[in-house]
């Protein structure tokens, strides 16, 4: 397989699996929490759904409204196509620089701050103002975990980045304080406790369910499938970064394109429990304390780049 | 002709039609005379800008313009770095004068059109002499034209705001000047008629001290002209205040000369210490800093442009700092590739946000006021405008696939890659990993202000009747914003091509250093496959769409509202929208709120009238100027007790100054 198809055969996994994962943690934290909740398939119908139902647009909203869907989306999909998820070394991996990474989220999530603004309501500006203060402050935490990894694996591409022996990372134990950064900053772009609570609708705790309270029908289905997307390639990316198991690379054959699906279901059970666990054991925090969680996963990689560079002396 | 002949001709077209712009304001009365000013400006400097785009692409290294005889010589000449500088005036002037034809006949009764016209050329042309002149004199005397044309151009309107906040600009450019005046003199020993190059040699001989001197004087000089804190306190005041195209060419341009300036200057010291490099570091971090906190929680559109150029200049002597400080520690490829980046990015901000001015403009003239709280709703009313104006900021915010993105690129990846190679050194490593934290930390804030900048003017119901009467603009007024919106996309897909206009392809080319360093050379990431992919992407995702849903079928209703009609006076407002960044920076931004609530029944407390104040007012002023104001005053004060109105002792106390004079002089 060369690495066009490496890539196809990824973004088809990536997303295909997403609804799945997301259904999944809802399933775990049902379970956890005594309920006996609903099929980790159901939001693949629930999406069918969404795409058949007539939209209702808001009279206040402009283009801005209609066009934020589509970059949401595309910017997730451009993400799940150049990073190692399931593969390594594909068509775009080129385009998997950390700095445009970054700003490459941060385009996804200006355009949902500014759909939660053009409805003119009270409650998309709360979501709005809130994302854009998380995202606009993770920015720097995003930059300095990842320019840590750059370092020691001697490469900007987050194609690179991945170590293949477990004894690499064990050897830099240092490295957990970026894994631990890391967790962090998905759990807030993910909008997950204790960040953000992704059940309920209400508005003094709601962030990202705030901005998209207007959207129905395909629009709504394109802005979840989104953070769906999401929440599957910060799950694979975290894994992946620190416990390389089975990626496909150029030139690999049949066999291992099946391992390589069995590894990352598997990869997305584990993570999506993990998840669903933290979820059930924390309790969210107040949002006016969000600088104290911002500014620990910030300093957590500081010590991280600063420990590296004295290990390289 | 040969091609030195041809660009001299360019250059001299340029400088000839800009000061007969300026004679016409001067001299034909007619109504229409500032249409010929204007266009003549915009012709000649398109001139001027393609003239200094094929001095660049041809690779030549240096062009004499020409000479004027004087009194004594003054020599013009064109080099790369001054190219680069004068392709950003000219290009920047030019859209800026299409701009004006029409924008200045909106304020027919606020301007007084033909001496506006003048104040603008001038200004112009003073800036286009400071690039051209290769000696001191002539430096200073276009420095000064370009100032003093500038000052009347802050109080066009004759608003009492207008003249106070010109005055305050007087006053700080005045201060920079006798700065620049007084480095000049110790770094060339007095001779002031000489050229740069004679200067470089002058300054070999000069002892230690004498040239920190010099570097304080001219770091001050130069700083409080781009607006580095805490010499800039006028910028926010002074930028708002002049008419749109010429906010646009002040932020755009006139920043730039003054690091034009710093640039031509620094290069001929001939002692660089580290300090030096750490000083432009830590004041350009600190005005990044302070700028984009400013830029965030300003609710005047024009104003938060302005603290985000001072986050941009900011920005930009962050790079020059980590350059010299890389130059004087022996990294010199790190330190080219910083100037590079600084450069890059002095380019881009020229482009945006002389876009974003013109906007603004276009934006103030339609909603009739500069308060982000009182605008909205402009995406429905105005499409096209409103496309131009979000594509310009999210550039602003240095997102990809947009050009001004990969400036910072290039200067994230040169500190990156650096850091494994100088571990050895403690204090260098301190000085890459601030500059990388900083630069992280003020790119995240950049997009927090852009996207309130764009989102609370544009976006949900107006809240003011005048913005709900907003039409999109004439073609005059579009056509230069789009351009510029179309440039900076084009340079984002392009980029590559632009590093290597400005030279930096020579640099980066030097192989002597590269094994140290592996550089990020505009070929390892494609931004032409950046911009195509994600291109592609959206495309695949708008066929998807239509493919599995059907996209007639919606219906319009009015946005949720709990049961109670909705009003623009529940959106959230540009206060609203930053008051998370207030709180968690309130240490340094020291905002005062007081929440006053008064009992509408005096018995029972819970139901009020209440009442918020919001004081945003920059503690530079508060903190630094006013004590200072006050001390003066204080020792004026004293000072006053000698003038009693006694004749004798004024005439002794002239003998003791007289006499004082001499034992110092001798």
């Amino acid at each position: 397989m060369n690495s066009i198809v490496i890539t196809l055969i990824q973004a088809i996994i990536i997303l295909g699996l997403a609804p799945f994962c997301m259904g999944l943690v809802r399933m775990f934290k049902a379970r956890m929490q005594g309920r006996h909740g609903a099929s980790p398939f159901l939001p693949y119908i629930t999406l069918a759904t969404f795409m058949r139902k007539q939209m209702v647009i808001s009279t206040s909203t402009s283009w801005v409204f209609r066009v934020v869907p589509f970059v949401v989306l595309s910017t997730t999909i451009f993400l799940a196509l150049v990073l190692p998820l399931a593969s390594q070394g594909g068509a775009l991996s080129s385009l998997s620089d950390f700095v445009v990474v970054a700003g490459i989220l941060s385009l996804g999530a200006i355009f949902l701050v500014l759909g939660g603004l053009d409805g003119a309501s009270a409650f998309g500006g709360m979501g709005s103002s809130r994302e854009m203060t998380i995202a606009s402050l993770i920015e720097p935490t995003v930059i300095v975990a990842f320019a840590t990894v750059a370092i020691v694996s001697q490469t900007h591409l987050i194609d690179g980045m991945i170590f293949h022996e477990m004894s690499e990372i064990l050897e830099r134990p240092y490295l957990l304080l970026v894994l631990i950064s890391l967790l962090l900053i998905a759990l807030a772009e993910n909008a997950r406790y204790p960040v953000d609570n992704p059940a309920t609708h209400l508005e003094l705790t709601m962030v990202h369910e705030a901005m998209v309270l207007e959207y129905s029908g395909p629009y709504l289905a394109m802005l979840e499938y989104a953070s769906a997307l999401k929440l599957t390639i910060f799950s694979l990316l975290a894994v992946n970064l620190f416990f390389p198991v089975s990626l496909l690379v150029p030139g690999a054959g049949l066999i291992s394109l099946v391992t390589v699906i069995g590894m990352t279901v598997i990869k997305l059970v584990v993570m999506m429990f993990l998840l669903a666990l933290l979820e059930s054991s924390i309790a969210k925090m107040r949002f006016f304390r969000m600088q104290e969680y911002l500014s620990v996963s910030f300093f957590v990689s500081l010590a991280g780049l600063v420990l590296v560079l004295i290990n390289l002396v | 002709m040969d091609f030195p002949t041809l660009i001299q001709y360019g250059i001299l077209i340029s400088l000839g039609g800009t000061v007969f712009a300026g004679l016409i304001g001067l001299l034909v009365h007619t109504r229409e005379a500032h249409r010929l000013a204007y266009g003549l400006l915009a012709f000649a400097n398109i001139i001027g800008a393609i003239t200094c785009f094929f001095f660049l692409k041809s690779g030549e290294v240096g062009v004499l313009i020409g000479s004027i005889p004087f009194g004594y010589s003054l020599t013009l000449g064109l080099d790369t770095l001054s190219s680069i500088f004068y392709l950003i005036i000219t290009l920047v002037t030019t859209l800026c004068s299409v701009y004006a034809i029409v924008y200045v006949e909106h304020y027919k009764d606020t301007y007084h059109l033909p001496s506006l016209a003048i104040a603008t050329s001038l200004f112009i042309f003073g800036m286009q002499m400071v690039l051209l002149s290769t000696n001191i004199a002539g430096f200073m005397i276009f420095w000064e034209i370009m100032s003093i044309a500038s000052f009347f151009l802050v109080m066009a309107d004759r608003k009492q705001a207008s003249i106070k906040a010109a005055l305050l600009y007087l006053v700080m450019t005045h201060l920079g000047a006798a700065a620049l005046l007084a480095g000049f003199f110790v770094l060339s020993q007095g001779t002031l008629l000489a050229n740069f190059s004679a200067l470089q040699v002058i300054g070999q001989s000069l002892p230690v001290h004498a040239v920190t001197m010099a570097f304080i004087l001219f770091l001050f000089g130069f700083g409080s002209k781009a607006g580095l804190v805490p010499l800039h306190v006028w910028l926010p005041e002074a930028h708002p205040q002049a008419p749109s195209h010429i906010s646009a060419l002040m932020s755009g341009v006139m920043l730039k000369v003054a690091l034009y300036g710093f640039l031509r200057i620094i290069g001929m010291f001939p002692i660089m210490p580290s300090w030096f490099g750490m000083t432009v570091l830590v004041l350009g971090l600190a005005s990044a800093i302070f700028g984009v906190l400013y830029a965030v929680i300003e609710t005047d559109i024009k104003r938060t442009l302005a603290y985000s150029s001072i986050e941009n200049i900011g920005l930009i002597f962050t790079m020059v700092g980590v350059g010299l400080f890389a130059s004087s520690h022996g990294q010199y490829l790190l330190g080219q590739l910083c100037f590079i980046a600084a450069i890059f990015h002095a380019f881009l901000h020229a482009i945006f946000k002389s876009g974003l001015f013109l906007a603004a403009g276009v934006i103030v003239s339609e909603t009739h006021t500069r308060n982000l709280e009182q605008m909205g709703g402009l995406t429905k009313r105005m499409p096209i405008f409103t496309g131009a104006f979000c594509l310009l900021a999210l550039s602003a915010a240095a997102l990809p696939p947009f050009g001004a993105f990969f400036g910072e690129w290039m200067f994230l990846q040169s500190l990156v890659r650096v850091l494994p190679t100088i571990t050895a050194d403690p204090i260098f490593l301190g000085v890459v990993v601030a500059a990388l934290m900083g630069v992280a930390f003020v790119g995240g804030l950049a997009i927090f202000a852009m996207v309130k900048l764009f989102s609370i003017a544009c976006l949900g119901e107006p809240r003011s009747e005048s913005a709900s009467h907003a039409k999109e603009p004439g073609g005059f007024l579009l056509a230069p914003i789009l351009f510029l919106t179309i440039l900076v996309i084009a340079i984002g897909a392009f980029a590559p091509d632009l590093f290597s206009l400005l030279k930096a392809d020579t640099v980066i080319s030097f192989d002597g250093l590269s094994k140290t360093l592996q550089i990020p050379s505009a070929a390892s990431l494609s931004s032409l496959k950046l911009f195509s992919a994600l291109v592609i992407v959206s495309f695949i995702v708008w066929i998807f769409r239509h493919l599995f849903s059907d996209s007639k079928n919606e219906r319009s209703y009015h946005t949720w509202d709990c049961g109670q009609p909705i009003t623009a006076g529940m959106e959230y407002t540009a206060t609203a929208f930053s008051a998370p960044i207030r709180f968690f920076f309130r240490l340094l931004l020291r905002t005062k709120k007081a929440v006053t609530a008064i009992p509408i029944i005096p018995t029972n407390p819970w139901i009020a009238r209440r009442t918020m104040e919001l004081d945003t007012s920059p503690i530079f002023m508060e903190y630094l100027y006013l004590p200072i104001e006050r001390g003066l005053m204080h020792v004026s004060k004293l000072v006053r007790k000698i003038q009693n109105g006694s004749i004798q002792l004024y005439l002794a106390l002239i003998f003791i100054t007289l006499i004082a004079t001499l034992i110092i002089a001798l």
